[in-house]
């Protein structure tokens, strides 16, 4: 027989109370509004909306339901606020990012056809 | 074994896994103290490898046409003694070394959070050293790219191991991704979920801060090199034009491996990626080294660290700034020149926290009993050491100054000291320092201090030279200087005599790898702590600690970590986990 | 905000949550820079190029009954990820409440919506490659990167689906063999559905720029 020690770490009881389980309903009504925005944005795409409205609109959207899934399906709405911003601050990077690499493609583009 | 699951999984508590066999023991061992002494043989041994590739380089450079070198060999040198350096030695080694040892101790845990994982995280390591070295094997050799892999250089005809080299690189990037991601996932839980009862994330010792902030910056950059490096291979196994753009060579239209034509890629989008990633990996060196030098300063002088918060602040601050410096290696790349402003500007920016670290180790040593030992003397070598480079540092930041001084010998004597010497001075320090916890007997202290003042020395005799070849307009990754009439003669000696200097700390690096081994087996016996430490690691019940650390109870912690010559206390150090009323107040510890 | 200073100033663990979901929300973030690197270099590129890049509504359009129906099968796609989110939540709740049958259940439901997910990628990447000829290296529609981009984007995408059907078959098969009911802890249920989510969360993101923009 193999002895295993096994030694109980403090932190495994953690010192809140466990979240009460939610009602089915509010997946349900995460689940709908999902769909109508997913909806929504496709039919910015079926109406064939361009330029700035087509982009702010299908940027919103996919922000909205992304929103909801991390909120309710990864239940973060209901978590300390040490892991909410643990998880929301690092994108702020991606966000950086995306700001030069934009930046950058454009003035590529911007030489790529003065100068073609 | 299905009664042991079960119970297994009932406790979070670090389910410590006692194994019988020699191979559970020391092959796949999920003891963080051996994944540790793991990492540290694999990765000492690619540094040898390292070591020997950069004289290689030096003998052409000081030599040239005497050694038969050829170029190719010449490039294939540099790129994989820059590969092995700052990837498979320095990164595994600080983090995966010094990370995996000193985390569960420090930290008072029995072993990481997830010990099955750091086990596979030193596999696929040695994974990925043995495709690195693979790549000796391929057709074509290495890639002979430089470390940065730049397209579209990499992948054309002409740059060695344009064909499979750099597949065999990019994999086995690809796998150490793999393995930094397991470890490091492995470390940051672990520092913030299973520390002691008392130990508050600002009682940590500096060193695990640091370690945990760089795995931090490892786990947000390394995705970028991954991307990179995952585009670049299907640009060169799928024909796909990411990186490489419209190139003509010899007349003729560059085609990928399917035949086609390359068309329309961007090659800056790599340097972006790869910089991305590639600033934030030399942060991943620095703030180990800072934690090490912050713990053996404090300890050999026997003060607290001079303003322990600000210090801590200081490393955050740099973790986030060193996000948004990375275009700094690309003011000449042909950028948006409105970006180099930008950059620039953050780069200074930067230079603030990192000199305030520098401060508070003076102010820590100021007025300290200073116990020149050997970790000493590292600690005190690390600091001229940095301060020089890292001044080079400022020059290179400035944009206007960075268009003369790129991709000379500025840069290349700047990042050498930078990470060169000074890990190296820190790293050597670190294993003095914790030796005696390791295998309960001191190193030598003579060939320490041989070591210590042949490796010092190197800095001011290689790598300052190199900042006035720089100015002088020699380039870096040139294989030789033949023919080109503004290099002097004396420059040309200049590059001898910095060869001649690099034979022998290379050498000299040798009487450390010695005095490992020689001690291990007849360094001088010592008890319990014998440095008169702090913090939880030498409060263990022996030397080395055994498995699960603790044989009893978890430590509790009571103070911070830095309770040296507390006035009125019976001994020049209080450890942390000694009670608060027990010995004066505590006048001096923190809460 | 003063839980954020109580939870970041007290001892033995910052979030008072199991290890296994600290590290699952961990591996995430690394996960999403991955993603966010893929899909910001995708910008990057597309800004980059001179050729004009392909319409994708008519590039991933369905014929069906004679009309051409734009992105009709990226939409059921979508359809089919969201609802094996919304059962995958529905099995967390169940689990939460110990319930292995019900649990189980809808897991599977997960399950057979990540199979046809991948199935119906797979089907679309047949019918792109063989039908219309798109290739990494050039296509008939635009720009050549569009090829390169579509398959590496969605290749990861789909890999991560795949590692997730693999997984939650893991877990639901130990769940409905009793193995969480015997140990009365049935957290890594939860852990399982973080990723699962998070392979949504990126198609949401994917759908939007790649498809839609």
């Amino acid at each position: 027989m193999i002895e295993e020690k096994f030694f109980k770490h403090p932190s495994f009881f953690p010192k809140t109370k466990p979240d009460k389980s939610h009602p089915i309903k509010l997946y349900l009504f995460a689940w709908l509004a999902l769909f109508i925005l997913s909806a929504m944005s496709y039919y910015v795409d079926y109406i064939n909306l361009e330029g700035l409205i087509r982009w702010f609109l299908i940027t919103i959207l996919a922000l909205m339901k992304a929103g909801l899934i991390v909120s309710v399906f990864m239940h973060l709405a209901w978590e300390r606020v040490a892991l909410i911003f643990t998880i929301l601050l690092p994108p702020i990077f991606l966000i950086l990012m995306l700001a030069i690499f934009a930046n950058e493609g454009n003035a590529i583009n911007v030489i790529r056809t003065t100068f073609n | 074994m299905q009664n042991i699951q079960l119970k297994e999984s009932l406790y979070e508590g670090q389910k410590i896994h006692h194994p019988k066999t020699w191979l559970t023991k020391y092959i796949f061992s999920q003891d963080h103290k051996t994944v540790a002494t793991q990492y540290f043989f694999l990765s000492l041994l690619t540094g040898v490898v390292g070591v020997i590739l950069s004289i290689v380089m030096r003998l052409q450079l000081g030599f040239p046409g005497v050694f038969d070198i050829s170029p190719d060999t010449y490039y294939q040198s540099i790129t994989m003694h820059g590969m092995i350096m700052v990837i498979y030695l320095l990164t595994a080694i600080l983090l995966g070394g010094f990370g995996n040892y000193l985390i569960p101790l420090m930290l008072g845990a029995r072993d990481m959070a997830f010990p099955f994982v750091n086990m596979m995280s030193v596999h696929f390591y040695a994974l990925s050293v043995l495709l690195l070295f693979t790549s000796y094997l391929v057709p074509g050799g290495p890639t002979g790219a430089g470390w940065t892999l730049y397209p579209p250089q990499v992948l054309l005809p002409g740059t060695p191991g344009y064909d499979w080299g750099i597949v065999m690189m990019i994999l086995s990037i690809a796998v150490f991704i793999i393995a930094f991601t397991m470890g490091g996932l492995n470390y940051v839980t672990t520092v913030l979920q299973s520390r002691a009862r008392g130990m508050s994330l600002m009682r940590m010792p500096l060193v695990i801060w640091c370690i945990f902030l760089a795995t931090v910056i490892g786990l947000l950059a390394f995705p970028a090199l991954l991307v990179a490096g995952i585009m670049l291979l299907l640009d060169r196994l799928i024909g796909s034009s990411f990186f490489m753009p419209d190139i003509f060579q010899f007349g003729q239209h560059v085609t990928n491996v399917f035949g086609t034509e390359y068309e329309g890629g961007s090659p800056l989008l790599f340097q972006h990626l790869f910089w991305f990633f590639g600033h934030p990996e030399v942060y991943i060196v620095a703030l180990p080294m800072f934690g090490i030098v912050s713990e053996l300063i404090s300890c050999h002088a026997r003060k607290n660290i001079f303003g322990y918060k600000m210090m801590v602040w200081a490393l955050i601050v740099i973790t986030a700034i060193s996000f948004i410096v990375w275009a700094h290696h690309m003011f000449v790349a042909g950028m948006n020149p409105v970006l180099g402003f930008f950059f620039a500007t953050t780069t200074l920016i930067i230079a603030i926290p990192t000199a305030i670290k520098v401060y508070n180790w003076v102010l820590t040593l100021w007025k300290g009993d200073i116990h020149m030992t050997v970790p000493m003397h590292y600690a005190v070598g690390f600091i001229f050491t940095f301060i020089i480079g890292g001044l080079g540092g400022l020059f290179l930041g400035n944009v206007s100054v960075d268009v003369e001084l790129s991709d000379t010998y500025f840069v290349v004597g700047h990042f050498h000291v930078v990470m060169g010497i000074s890990p190296i001075l820190a790293m050597c320090g670190g294993v003095h320092h914790w030796f005696p916890l390791i295998t309960g007997r001191t190193m030598n202290n003579f060939l320490g201090k041989i070591h210590f003042w042949g490796t010092f020395s190197g800095a001011y005799l290689i790598y300052i030279p190199m900042h006035y070849l720089g100015l002088g307009g020699i380039l870096r990754r040139y294989y030789d200087f033949q023919g080109l009439a503004y290099v002097s003669d004396s420059l040309k000696d200049m590059n001898i005599f910095i060869t001649l200097a690099s034979i022998v700390v290379g050498l000299i690096q040798f009487i450390f790898l010695f005095n490992i081994i020689w001690s291990y087996f007849k360094g001088k016996k010592v008890g319990k702590n014998p440095w008169k430490a702090t913090t939880l690691e030498w409060q263990t019940t022996t030397m080395p600690p055994g498995h699960g650390n603790w044989p009893n109870n978890l430590p509790v912690v009571h103070r911070w970590p830095y309770d040296y010559s507390v006035p009125g206390a019976s001994e020049d150090y209080i450890p942390q986990n000694v009670p608060i009323n027990l010995d004066t107040s505590g006048e001096n510890s923190n809460e | 905000m003063n839980d954020l200073v109580k939870d970041w100033s007290s001892d033995v663990s910052t979030f008072k949550i199991r290890w296994s979901k600290a590290m699952m929300w961990i591996f995430l973030i690394s996960d999403t820079f991955i993603f966010g690197t893929f899909l910001i270099s995708y910008m990057a590129i597309r800004l980059t190029v001179v050729d004009s890049w392909p319409d994708t509504s008519q590039v991933f359009a369905l014929h069906i009954g004679g009309t051409e129906v734009p992105l009709l099968l990226i939409a059921i796609m979508t359809f089919i990820l969201i609802s094996s989110s919304g059962t995958m939540a529905i099995a967390v709740n169940a689990a939460n409440k110990k319930d292995k049958k019900k649990s189980g259940l809808f897991m599977l439901l997960t399950i057979i919506g990540g199979i046809a997910f991948v199935s119906m990628q797979a089907f679309e990447w047949t019918k792109l490659i063989i039908d219309e000829g798109i290739r990494p290296w050039g296509n008939d529609f635009g720009s050549q990167q569009f090829g390169s981009f579509f398959f590496m984007i969605t290749g990861f995408h789909g890999l991560h689906v795949l590692i997730g059907v693999i997984y939650l078959s893991i877990v639901s098969k130990r769940l409905l063999a009793g193995r969480y009911e015997r140990i009365d802890d049935y957290q890594i249920v939860e852990v399982a559905g973080l990723y699962w989510h998070f392979v949504d969360l990126v198609w949401v993101f994917i759908f939007a720029f790649f498809y839609l923009w």
